[in-house]
């Protein structure tokens, strides 16, 4: 008896499973999107360009955290030095390491939204301050940028929606944007509550005062009898109060 | 009865690989090793005595021919519980002690408990590796030490045949007498023993029959009374005889019509002289 | 059966005392070290991004070591016994050739086992510990406290640890497959690590070929086939990732990923048994 059967079995096995491995893969994957991105299929990207992508992580084996760490230090320090790019380029390599980390988009949208943007606007190389507040502009979007891909990565976690909210409030002073982004940030069961009431300020900022005391209105409704005091009733009472007397002080000053 | 081992036309081609051909290394070996005989494999180095055993064992597989130990398919369980076999050269774990070495392997053959245990330190006061030796790890033994330790890896089953492949092959003159006497030993147990061995002459004292192997292909077989026996001459050995006796003997011989070959004081081995000069306690 | 089962428990308990014996244990000691020296370095962050670094920097060691560990030791279990020739003396007992490569993998695994447990217990320890030093420097605020042991005490922690020794297992038997048809452990050690990296690859690869459509190349083609047909799926593992990442990540999710392990393991196993039975040796 010669050495081929053993070889020859051994090959048919390997085969075998491979065949019977794929849809348990295929499987198994879908299953693990679906739970985190909520997204299943493959992405429209160039075969080569994924593989590129691919062989990179491929090389980093199971130590995409390490890596992804260590661009965290040298954003850090980039920051410390004030290298705005390097911090964007080192933030970017470790949200694509780890995109699944809320904490890297954050601190990204943090230091390109805010650090980066008002350096810019009051220390940058720019002559005019027209061109610097351009400048600062263009950081802030691409802040909000960042911040946008984050909520498609991990869209089931508040915490990005919210970040987005701030940023429309405080750097864009869209404050419509900024209630729609508390909203959907409400939607996933782990907000803080104060957000509850970030909504109707939002609105209120926006102009809309009828909005906001409507969604208060809502708010204070839907806390139930007796209301749970973490989602601090009083002070959406006192909300719905003050905004009722704006809108009777309002519609008296139409009458005369 | 079955004979111990019966090969029929065993043959071993080795696959030398990349296109480069193959290597014979066994070609048409028939033999049969009877029951509690000593079986000597003769032949020098290449001529495909530890290949021949390997197949035997079912270390490696024929490419074709049939072997058989006890009735049972070469290399089969059943047939390797029959078998204890000491490689040439062996090389043991070195982190295990002589003690562990033998139990590891009675665990493998299926023992276990206090009839391991006792059958260990049976086998460590048999080859001398008793009491602290047999504690010690395997990588301060000396080579005869490994040789004794594997000795009795190979006889913690009791196995029917025990098969040596160059059990002498570095070992001192006392360590080789110390070997040859056992294998007489296991012989009046009525053990088969299978050696193999290019040193003819320590083959010679204890074998009943070989066979010789050249370049994979059997030259002779037979009993070694039978192959070295010289029919045609007459050998006698006498003492208290002197010079004139000695002519007159001689002169006898050739009025016979005899050719008188060789005449004078045998000479003793040098093994056997070299024993005798060492103090008795070295000698064993 | 039972014969069976204990002759293949004396080999794995050979191959686990040879490698205690051989002081594989005192390469915890870097692992120790490295944990150690890691959970100070990040004091000026914040305790969430503490946290992330410890966890990463502890996963990562975990698995280097037992990368090392596994790989290195997977890869002389059959070659260097060949070497050696240590094998004959136990392959010509009534050793089944599959007894002896399960029993040597068996081994492998009960060591890995022994030592990934030490370094899970070392790294919890050192998780809370950096909870305590966290917590003293916050002062009394509840919330505070309550997040950072949060963090630290997370159960799901262990989901990752079971897949950390999972993925290390099927990486061992890969190693012992490539060792049942080698005969040097370079040559071991190169080809699991090829399979280790491609293995991350996987995924993408299988996509490409399944189900994106996209016209390549029919070498490419053929390569992304056999990736996907031959490699396992290293990628399924990221749960690990996401469980540092404090994400949720179910335990159906975790168990099926093990039976996967599991099922990996046998095949390859078996794949190596088969190839094993045939070998000169």
């Amino acid at each position: 008896m010669s050495r081929t059967p053993s070889l020859v079995w051994g090959c048919l096995l390997i085969l075998a499973w491979g065949a019977c491995k794929l849809p348990w893969e295929i499987r198994m994957t879908r299953q693990q999107r679906m739970a985190t991105v909520g997204f299943t299929g493959p992405t429209a990207v160039a075969v080569r360009e994924k593989l590129g992508q691919g062989l990179v992580l491929a090389a980093l084996g199971g130590f995409r955290g390490l890596a992804a760490n260590a661009l965290m230090l040298e954003a850090h320090a980039a920051w410390e030095e004030q290298q705005w790019v390097r911090v964007r380029s080192a933030l970017e390599l470790a949200t694509l390491l780890q995109p699944r980390v809320a904490l890297f988009w954050d601190l990204a949208s943090w230091h390109l939204a805010w650090n980066a943007a008002v350096a810019a606007e009051r220390y940058g190389g720019q002559s005019s301050e027209t061109k610097r507040r351009i400048e600062a502009r263009k950081w802030t979007e691409a802040g909000r940028e960042l911040l946008e891909r984050g909520t498609k990565a991990i869209p089931e976690k508040s915490l990005l929606f919210q970040r987005l909210g701030d940023l429309y409030w405080q750097r864009l002073e869209d404050y419509q944007a900024a209630a729609a982004c508390y909203q959907e940030a409400l939607t996933k069961g782990d907000a803080p509550p104060y957000l509850e009431r970030f909504v109707g300020y939002a609105l209120e900022k926006a102009g809309d005062s009828a909005g906001a005391l409507a969604y208060f209105r809502r708010l204070r409704l839907s806390m139930g009898n007796p209301p749970d005091p973490a989602r601090k009733p009083e002070i959406v009472d006192r909300e719905i109060e003050r905004l009722q007397s704006q809108a009777q002080g309002s519609s008296g000053k139409n009458h005369r | 009865m079955s004979p111990a081992v019966l090969t029929q036309s065993l043959r071993k081609e080795f696959k030398l690989g990349w296109g480069r051909g193959r290597v014979l290394a066994v070609e048409a070996l028939s033999l049969e090793v009877k029951r509690g005989e000593v079986f000597g494999l003769l032949g020098p180095n290449g001529s495909g005595k530890s290949t021949a055993m390997k197949m035997i064992l079912g270390l490696l597989r024929p490419t074709s021919g049939r072997a058989e130990v006890c009735g049972f398919r070469a290399g089969t369980l059943a047939a390797r519980k029959q078998i204890g076999f000491l490689p040439e050269n062996p090389y043991f774990p070195a982190f295990l002690s002589g003690a562990e070495l033998i139990s590891y392997y009675g665990r493998l053959c299926g023992m276990g408990g206090t009839r391991l245990q006792d059958r260990v330190q049976e086998l460590l006061s048999l080859v001398r590796l008793g009491g602290e030796k047999g504690r010690r790890p395997l990588r301060t033994y000396s080579k005869g030490m490994l040789q004794r330790a594997g000795l009795a890896g190979a006889l913690v089953s009791d196995p029917e045949i025990i098969m040596l492949d160059e059990p002498t092959a570095g070992v001192d003159p006392a360590g080789s007498r110390e070997i040859r006497d056992l294998i007489r030993e296991l012989k009046q147990r009525g053990k088969t023993v299978i050696f193999s061995s290019h040193l003819l002459e320590q083959v010679e004292d204890v074998a009943d029959r070989v066979i010789i192997l050249h370049r994979g292909q059997k030259l002779r077989e037979g009993r070694l009374e039978d192959l070295l026996t010289q029919t045609t001459e007459w050998q006698v050995r006498a003492r208290g005889l002197g010079e004139d006796r000695r002519k007159e003997l001689h002169a006898w011989l050739v009025k016979q019509g005899a050719e008188v070959m060789e005449e004078g004081s045998p000479r003793e081995r040098l093994e056997d002289f070299f024993l005798r000069s060492l103090p008795e306690e070295e000698r064993r | 059966m039972r014969e069976s089962g204990r002759r293949i428990l004396a080999v794995a308990a050979n191959t686990f005392l040879e490698a205690v014996r051989q002081k594989v244990f005192a390469v915890m000691l870097i692992f120790a070290l490295v944990l150690l020296g890691g959970a100070n370095y990040f004091a000026e962050f914040s305790f969430q991004e503490q946290f992330k670094f410890l966890k990463d920097l502890g996963y990562a060691t975990i698995s280097l070591t037992g990368l090392l560990v596994g790989l290195l030791g997977a890869a002389q279990l059959i070659p260097a016994e060949i070497e050696r020739r240590t094998i004959l003396t136990a392959l010509c007992r009534p050793l089944r050739r599959w007894e002896f490569v399960v029993g040597k993998y068996l081994g492998l695994v009960f060591l890995l086992g022994t030592m990934l447990a030490i370094m899970a217990a070392g790294f919890w320890a050192v998780l809370r510990w950096k909870e305590a030093q966290l917590v003293g420097a916050e002062g009394t605020e509840a919330a505070m406290i309550q997040a950072i042991q949060a963090e630290a005490r997370d159960a799901r922690l262990w989901q990752a640890f079971w897949l950390v020794s999972a993925k290390l297992f099927v990486i061992s038997a890969i190693a012992v497959f490539f060792s049942t048809l080698a005969t040097s452990t370079t040559f071991v050690v190169a080809m699991t690590l090829m399979v280790y990296l491609i293995g991350h690859l996987q995924s993408v690869a299988r996509e490409q070929w399944l189900e994106s459509g996209e016209k390549v190349g029919w070498i490419l083609q053929a390569f992304l086939a056999g990736v996907a047909f031959l490699i396992p799926d290293f990628n399924l593992y990221g749960l690990i990732d996401e469980i540092v990442a404090g994400n949720a990540v179910q335990w159906r999710a975790t168990l099926e990923v093990m039976a996967y392990s599991v099922t990996y393991v046998f095949v390859l196993l078996a794949a190596a048994a088969w190839l094993f039975e045939g070998r000169d040796l």
